[in-house]
């Protein structure tokens, strides 16, 4: 089935079953690794993305519900990858392992766009969606911080 | 990459190019190859099996431990740099996936390339400096051979060599064009190494130099790895260890669209597809009829728990005696005795990135190029070829950045590497074989349940005379490292280091091991021994103190009299958390734990809303003995913390009728964001040399938080995970 949908900015059709999850879209079809398998099950956000603005898990949704939607991946969030997320991320030497990288900064990113000065409570139930194994979490929040402080 | 023909030098980093090599010759001779006396540059810019540098200045510099996010990619070449005296901002760095001269291997790990344990820092710390001195020395030697100079007279300062008498000066890039020295070898002797106090790199907080790509999603996991012709591979895997697969039906698996092939194995029915979805699709169509013979269909981790608590009690029970300090009497039957018993259960990794394996085999079925995030690219290799019933040097291996490993990833090889490279043999195609998430916790290799029970006699000062640990538990190491296991001995140090309690000054003291079989498969866990060790001891000692009518603090001091390193850091911890003054309605715990030869203490500060554990604060004091990479060493720090917590709230593996019960991270989570404490850590350094930061943030943690709680509660939670989680 020939899906359309808008991908870091470029439109195009993609041909797929339309029960694959997009994160296999994305990986397998369109050869966007950065976005990450942990669970397919949407509790670890390893593989969230940006489904019209919105931090989605990429997992869970099929290619053919999503018909002329636009997504951002991690490859697409920044045209040289200096979105004010992910300079807070070097400053602030977040990632360990980096596995879960991309889903926390796109879930960061939706964040702010929504909430350019969230307070610490909300960055806290926002981001106990994804899970960061290494523990990296309090330079998560201290990233966010300084992104919103910083943008 | 290619691999080397097989030439044999001294073990060591003196191996340079240009200089004498050794070929070992079919026949088994050796035989000279290269003794030219003619001037000869350094090829590729190769000064040393370490070091590469180009005509621009830019220097690549090698590193043997695996990276899996404890930042040796940065930590390790940093140390080598600073002997050298690069130009930091102009290195960037390479992970060595193999070692068939013998150079890049852990000399702490007998030479093998093996990241475990925290041993990276402590293990190569020595031999990099020297390996970054050796360098350095042979730049001089070819500056002061082209400028016709005495090499003492040449310094070296952040990447430019200098002759000070003569105001001369060469940037590295330059030499590199030079002929390389003739006059002799330099050898890096510990006498060249740069005195602490003109260190400029190392103890400084310079990025990781790998975090840039990890922000853009360009770090790339064996998960990552695409091939052309490649095949997905998925397994349907046997739901008990031990059983096999009879396969009543697979037409509806091939039926599906993309399955290319259905494949019978030991333990598992394969399905390869194109795609992963396919693969996945095409084994949920399975129908497939497993033995009944194994003994591990009777493996229940209820009934584990009661046996390992009985033979923990049952002291008529043999015990392999692990540490003896001191004469007993260890009967424990007179005077005053306070005894205890605490309990670990099973825990899983993990990690972000489930296993998985990318094998192609050669047409010939004798060699293959693999690419696996893997502890250690020897044991790998090793497996590979035995697998495949050839040579090391056939195995093109690239070892791959790890999505986190904690243990899961030591000798996952001899499972995951041997099926992708069988199924791959069998497809005549390049292989990915990808567990799912729920593959990766059913057939997880757990931290085995543990049962301590501890017994100490008090005199009438309430000072502690005698003191035993005595721990139930099965072996990890006999099933994970078999072929290293002494049936004789069986003396486990996965499971008993850490109950030596070495800077405690019992007048006597013995740790015991009760060995139980397992009945799960077994590994090491972040942490290892110290995890479940430290905190039945250090639950224990707050226990003591109660009894003994003193406080947490002056009765370890008392204890920890004769160890400056331990005093250090307990008085740190407590002057960084203001010890015992939680406010209203929360509690401060602490204990002191080590890992090896780092030390520290731990304090929490934690608050109960009716069942519900809050752990507010975390204070680390930590000494490590010397700091590569403060910031790096605090991230290991914070996140150890967080996983000692995450065991201490929810984390927990059961299993019945030889099956593991849970599923996903639904159903085994792991600590997220919510839960998250603030965190501190001090660093201490006591001097030369540097030991490990990835395991010692778990050890202190879970019973400064079960101290805490007892503060609070009067009575300590002596279970892990605590009954009150945060679920």
């Amino acid at each position: 089935m020939m899906v359309n949908l808008n991908i870091n900015g470029r439109g195009g059709e993609v041909d797929a079953d339309p029960d694959t999850p997009l994160l296999w879209v994305l990986r397998d079809e369109l050869k966007l690794k950065g976005t990450r398998y942990g669970c397919g099950a949407g509790m670890c956000g390893a593989c969230t993305v940006h489904l019209d603005g919105e931090a989605t898990f990429s997992c869970l949704v099929r290619l053919g519900e999503i018909e002329g939607s636009s997504i951002t991946t991690i490859e697409g969030l920044s045209e040289d990858g200096d979105h004010a997320v992910q300079q807070a991320w070097i400053a602030e030497q977040v990632p360990q392992c980096g596995y879960c990288q991309s889903g926390q900064i796109m879930r960061a990113a939706a964040l702010l766009a929504r909430s350019p000065h969230p307070s610490r409570q909300e960055i806290v139930e926002e981001m106990s969606s994804n899970l960061c194994r290494c523990g990296t979490y309090p330079r998560i929040i201290r990233a966010i911080e300084r992104a919103a402080r910083e943008a | 990459m290619t691999m080397a023909p097989a030439t044999l030098t001294r073990r060591g980093f003196l191996r340079s190019s240009g200089a004498l090599s050794f070929a070992l010759l079919s026949s088994g001779g050796i035989s000279v190859l290269a003794a030219s006396t003619e001037a000869q540059a350094f090829a590729d810019g190769e000064v040393t099996a370490w070091v590469t540098i180009t005509p621009d200045d830019r220097m690549t510099i090698k590193f043997g431990a695996a990276e899996m996010g404890q930042g040796v990619n940065t930590s390790l070449p940093m140390i080598l740099a600073e002997e050298l005296d690069a130009d930091w901002s102009r290195v960037s760095v390479e992970q060595v996936s193999s070692d068939p001269e013998g150079v890049y291997g852990n000399p702490g790990f007998g030479g093998a390339l093996f990241a475990a344990g925290s041993s990276s820092l402590e293990g190569y710390y020595t031999y990099l400096r020297r390996a970054g001195a050796q360098a350095r020395q042979i730049l001089i030697q070819t500056a002061a051979e082209a400028w016709n100079v005495a090499a003492e007279e040449v310094t070296t300062r952040q990447g430019i060599l200098f002759h000070g008498p003569s105001g001369r000066s060469m940037r590295y890039g330059e030499v590199v064009a030079l002929p390389r020295p003739q006059t002799s070898r330099p050898e890096g002797a510990e006498s060249s190494l740069k005195p602490r106090d003109s260190w400029t790199l190392v103890g400084t907080d310079v990025e990781r130099l790998d975090i840039p790509g990890k922000t853009r999603g360009e770090a790339v996991y064996s998960i990552d790895v695409d091939l052309p012709g490649m095949l997905y591979a998925v397994q349907l895997l046997s739901p008990v260890e031990g059983e096999h697969p009879t396969i009543n039906s697979d037409a509806a698996a091939r039926a599906v669209a993309g399955v290319v092939d259905v494949v019978p194995m030991d333990h598992a029915v394969a399905v390869l597809a194109e795609t992963f979805t396919a693969a996945v699709a095409g084994r949920d169509a399975l129908d497939v009829t497993w033995s009944r013979s194994s003994p591990f269909r009777l493996a229940d981790s209820a009934e584990e728990l009661a046996a390992l608590s009985e033979a923990a009690d049952d002291l008529s029970t043999d015990a392999i005696v692990w540490e003896t300090r001191g004469d007993g009497p260890f009967d424990f039957r007179e005077g005053k005795v306070v005894t205890a018993h605490y309990t670990t259960e099973h825990v899983y990794h993990a990690q972000m990135e489930p296993l998985n394996a990318v094998a192609a085999v050669d047409e010939d079925g004798r060699g293959a190029e693999v690419w696996l995030g893997t502890q250690s690219q020897s044991i790998s290799i090793a497996v590979a070829a035995q697998v495949l019933g050839t040579t090391p040097d056939r195995i093109r291996f690239h070892a791959m950045q790890m999505g986190g490993s904690f243990g899961r990833r030591t000798v996952f090889a001899r499972v995951l590497l041997r099926d992708a490279l069988l199924l791959s043999r069998s497809a005549g195609r390049p292989v990915k074989l990808v567990w799912t998430r729920e593959d990766d916790v059913k057939n997880a290799w757990l931290r085995p349940a543990t049962v301590h029970r501890l017994d100490a006699l008090l005199d009438d000062q309430g000072e502690v005379t005698a003191l035993r640990h005595r721990i139930a538990s099965p072996s990890i190491f006999e099933f994970a490292m078999p072929d290293r296991w002494d049936p004789e001995t069986r003396r486990d140090q996965l499971v008993m280091e850490g109950s030596e309690s070495s800077d405690y000054d019992f007048p006597a003291f013995r740790a015991e091991h009760v060995l139980l079989p397992r009945r799960s498969r077994l590994s090491a866990w972040r942490g290892i021994g110290w995890g479940p060790n430290c905190f039945a001891r250090e639950c224990f000692l707050d226990e003591l103190a109660a009894s003994a009518g003193s406080d947490p603090v002056s009765f370890r001091r008392r204890l920890l009299s004769k160890s400056p390193r331990a005093l250090a850091v307990l008085d740190a911890a407590i002057e960084m958390s203001n010890f015992g003054t939680a406010p209203e309605g929360r509690a401060h715990g602490l204990a002191f734990a080590g890992y090896k030869a780092t030390i520290a203490t731990g304090v929490a500060e934690v608050s109960l809303d009716g069942n519900r554990l809050r752990v507010h604060r975390f204070w680390a004091a930590v000494d490590p003995g010397l700091v590569i990479h403060p910031q790096g060493y605090r991230a290991q720090v914070e996140g150890g913390v967080l996983f000692g917590l995450s065991s201490v709230l929810r984390e927990r593996t059961t299993f019945t009728e030889g099956q593991i019960e849970q599923n996903n991270f639904y159903d085994y989570e792991p600590i997220r964001m919510s839960d998250v404490p603030e965190i501190e850590v001090r660093l201490l350094e006591s001097g030369d040399p540097p030991s490990g930061g990835g395991e010692i943030g778990v050890p202190m943690t879970a019973p400064a938080v079960a101290n805490a709680v007892r503060a609070l509660t009067g009575t300590s939670p002596s279970h892990l995970p605590f009954p009150m989680g945060t679920a």
